[in-house]
């Protein structure tokens, strides 16, 4: 009969199926090949470009004191941590990590996480579970949409940083649920904007609702001394989980929590991404733990990042691009069209600058645009050289 | 993408409006008496001069009605791919054109038809092609109260782009009219006429960083289905009251229940145990199970919960389940055009307790909701 020959299914078919369906609706992702390290002019697929799409906002990742501070880790601790943290990887360079940070946050404690995203997955299905509710901004970053996924608590939306719509969905579910967990970016990462983070904590506080920021685009970049949101707004200490990274601005890589002890120890015993991924290499805390130095030391990064971003965003104004409601070192230039962005992208390269589109379906139809990110190791010759190539282009391509 | 698409021009939609008949079904003669200007050629050349202007133009292929009813309006926006379908014998034309019209449309098998009209029109057309063919309409009559219209002639004249691009998919929509005969004799009667096909746009979610995935409609309802039949498990003594319309209707077959898509039906324990119910019906249903739930959603463009195609949940039938029983329902792509839940049920005092919420909680997925304002005001 050959039956036991017949094959049942083909297991593997859906592989290729899927990748060229990708392909076919250019969907796939075609990363570019970095041959320098991360940096203001960054050698990109054999070409020199400035870099205007990196989260590398302080240029920090090349910092001397912060190569350093891997060495000197590396050398004293050796290339592994040999151990998830709770067994047997937690080494002494860890836990310093954490207090310089917590003292650097101005919170009682801090807690570092493998990446951002874990953080995220691995803390909030333990806050909220079934009979509690999660109250999220419409555009929060999609590692929140996957962390709050997989918690089994109910889930509300309110209007983009619209304060009337969150009390609405506040005052709904005071009565109805156990606990309440507001959840927001700091900084948006398409937009450039800021929560109105301030008002937010003052809101879950008459409710008794948990606050939880995503500060992964604001640590190290607004507040005093790149605090962080909480610094921004003058409210350290009173965000229930200020979580944010080290993969951005601080030019390393890992997630972090900062908040009270009982946050602290809630969390390490319960997040599961935390208790199940091996603990950072030793290089990676020594960086960690020098890029606090830095920050703390040099104020001069991002001040640099500051008027870098000042400059480039009104020059960018004047001309006649529309920047949309951004308030950070992230500035949109909005094209319209995204094959106009597409576009757009195609020629800054070429031009010697690099410059992702951001299209429909991140953004709305009409509000396609190239998302640029400042660096603070870029020069005024180099921002002026950036703007007459916008300049150009946007005229050729009748954006403005 | 090559396509086929009906147009058809009611000439006489809208011209009732703005002499104050409410409508034109059947009283042109007094509304021509009140010196009523045509409205819907206009509407009809507006947009299509917006569509003739699009790179993707070319790929239409028109299939019309001579004079007025269509080949007028496409020649005067320049277009040129046109085939005449039906010709009116009539000197004035009426909704037999249309129906016959439409005739012509389902036997040259269109991909959509578009059409320039009111609620009447949406009527007649769906009367004969019921949901075989997506039906879309350019905004221009009186009564606009199905779901079928674009928001704007600009926003319609996208749709159309999109569709011949091939990136809309196709949903439910809500066919509604006022019954112009009672309205006149001082009765507000909207009622709805059934769900036909139209082009919705679909929503995206994130699924990664910077990775969305287009989520239709049906599968929106698929976890609204899931939400409901999670509440109705919880709730195994309280009765669930269905409401009317395309969302609810299948969330009802989505469960395995025997649905009634333009009535009100009682569920429970997962059980229909009254079908199409009259006011009379469900008041004695809620005597013997005090305890209910209605699923209501919002029906048509205009957002209406209550007081609209569904008037046998009196402002009696209302109050004896409570607003708080009330669970509204809705896919995130009828929310998009929908910014205002509304509410008109007659009774004034119900509807400030209504008004005072400013807001209720619409279910969008499986414990899944968003704030929607609430108006009470008639338009």
């Amino acid at each position: 009969m050959g039956d036991k020959q017949k094959m049942k299914r083909n297991q593997t078919a859906f592989l290729k199926e899927e990748y060229q369906e990708l392909v076919k609706n250019n969907f796939d992702w075609r990363p570019r090949t970095l041959e320098s390290g991360s940096k203001p002019h960054s050698i990109i697929d054999g070409k020199e470009v400035i870099m205007l799409c990196s989260n590398n906002y302080l240029n920090l990742s090349n910092h001397p004191l912060l190569i350093q501070g891997s060495i000197d880790a590396a050398k004293k601790y050796g290339a592994g941590s040999g151990s998830v943290r709770a067994i047997a990887g937690t080494l002494k360079i860890h836990l310093e990590v954490e207090k310089r940070l917590a003292k650097f946050k101005h919170t009682e404690a801090s807690l570092i996480y493998q990446t951002g995203f874990a953080a995220t997955a691995g803390l909030i299905p333990q806050l909220v579970d079934k009979g509690d509710i999660v109250i999220s901004d419409e555009l929060n970053h999609g590692s929140i949409i996957d962390g709050v996924r997989l918690s089994k608590a109910d889930r509300a939306i309110y209007k983009h940083k619209d304060m009337s719509d969150l009390e609405k969905v506040l005052r709904d579910a005071d009565t109805k649920y156990r606990r309440i967990l507001i959840i927001t970016d700091g900084v948006f990462s398409m937009d450039g904007d800021i929560a109105p983070v301030d008002k937010i904590v003052k809101l879950a506080n008459e409710f008794g609702a948990m606050t939880y920021v995503d500060d992964a685009h604001g640590e190290g970049v607004v507040g005093p001394e790149g605090r962080g949101i909480g610094a921004h707004f003058g409210i350290e200490g009173k965000i229930d989980v200020e979580m944010g990274t080290f993969s951005k601005a601080f030019g390393v890589v890992g997630g972090l929590i900062a908040g009270s002890r009982d946050l602290v120890n809630f969390a390490y015993n319960k997040s599961r991404t935390w208790l199940l991924s091996g603990s950072h290499p030793p290089a990676v805390s020594g960086a960690q733990l020098a890029a606090i130095n830095v920050l703390e030391t040099e104020p001069e990064h991002v001040k640099n990042l500051w008027e870098n971003t000042r400059y480039f965003k009104k020059e960018l104004v004047s001309m006649g691009f529309d920047t949309g409601n951004s308030e950070t070192p992230i500035t949109p230039v909005i094209v319209g069209e995204s094959k106009i962005a597409k576009e757009l992208s195609n020629l800054l390269f070429d031009e010697g600058i690099y410059a992702l589109p951001i299209v429909f379906p991140m953004v709305a139809k009409d509000k396609a645009r190239i998302r640029t990110m400042m660096n603070a190791g870029l020069s005024k010759k180099d921002l002026d050289f950036t703007l007459e190539v916008f300049e150009k282009l946007g005229k050729k391509l009748a954006i403005i | 993408m090559k396509r086929t698409i009906g147009f058809i021009v009611n000439p006489i939609a809208g011209m009732g409006g703005r002499v104050g008949l409410k409508g034109t079904d059947g009283v042109l003669k007094e509304a021509k008496a009140r010196k009523a200007k045509p409205v819907a050629p206009q509407k009809a050349r507006e947009t299509l001069k917006e569509v003739a202007l699009q790179k993707k133009n070319k790929d239409i292929h028109w299939i019309t009605c001579a004079g007025t009813m269509g080949e007028k309006e496409l020649k005067r926006a320049g277009i040129k791919n046109i085939n005449i379908a039906y010709a009116s014998k009539n000197k004035e034309t009426s909704s037999i054109d249309t129906k016959d019209a439409c005739k012509q449309f389902l036997v040259k098998n269109v991909d959509l038809i578009l059409f320039c009209g009111g609620d009447g029109t949406a009527r007649d057309i769906f009367g004969i092609v019921q949901n075989k063919i997506p039906i879309l309409g350019i905004p221009s009559g009186v009564k606009m109260h199905s779901g079928v219209f674009g928001v704007t002639i600009h926003a319609t004249a996208k749709m159309i782009e999109d569709f011949v691009q091939g990136s809309i998919p196709v949903g439910d929509c809500e066919v509604m009219d006022l019954d112009e005969d009672l309205y006149r004799k001082g009765i507000w009667k909207v009622q709805l006429y059934g769900v036909a096909k139209g082009i919705i746009e679909p929503t995206y979610v994130q699924v990664g960083k910077t990775s969305f995935e287009s989520v239709s409609d049906n599968d929106s309802k698929s976890d609204l289905s899931d939400h409901i039949l999670e509440e109705m498990q919880r709730n195994p003594t309280t009765l669930f009251f269905f409401g009317s319309g395309g969302t609810i209707d299948a969330i009802a077959k989505n469960i395995g229940l025997a649905h009634t898509l333009l009535g009100i039906d009682a569920v429970y324990q997962k059980k229909v145990i009254g079908s199409d119910l009259n006011e009379e019906q469900i008041l004695k249903l809620l005597k013997q199970y005090p305890q209910a739930k209605l699923i209501l959603s919002p029906i048509g463009a205009q957002g209406f919960i209550l007081g609209r195609g569904n008037l046998q949940l009196s402002p009696v039938v209302v109050k004896k389940i409570g607003i708080d029983n009330i669970i509204v329902v809705a896919t995130t792509s009828k929310l998009t055009g929908t910014p205002f839940l509304r509410v008109d049920t007659g009774d004034t005092t119900l509807d400030s307790s209504f008004a005072k919420r400013e807001f209720l909680m619409v279910v969008i997925g499986y414990r899944f909701s968003r704030v929607v304002k609430i108006q009470t005001n008639n338009f």
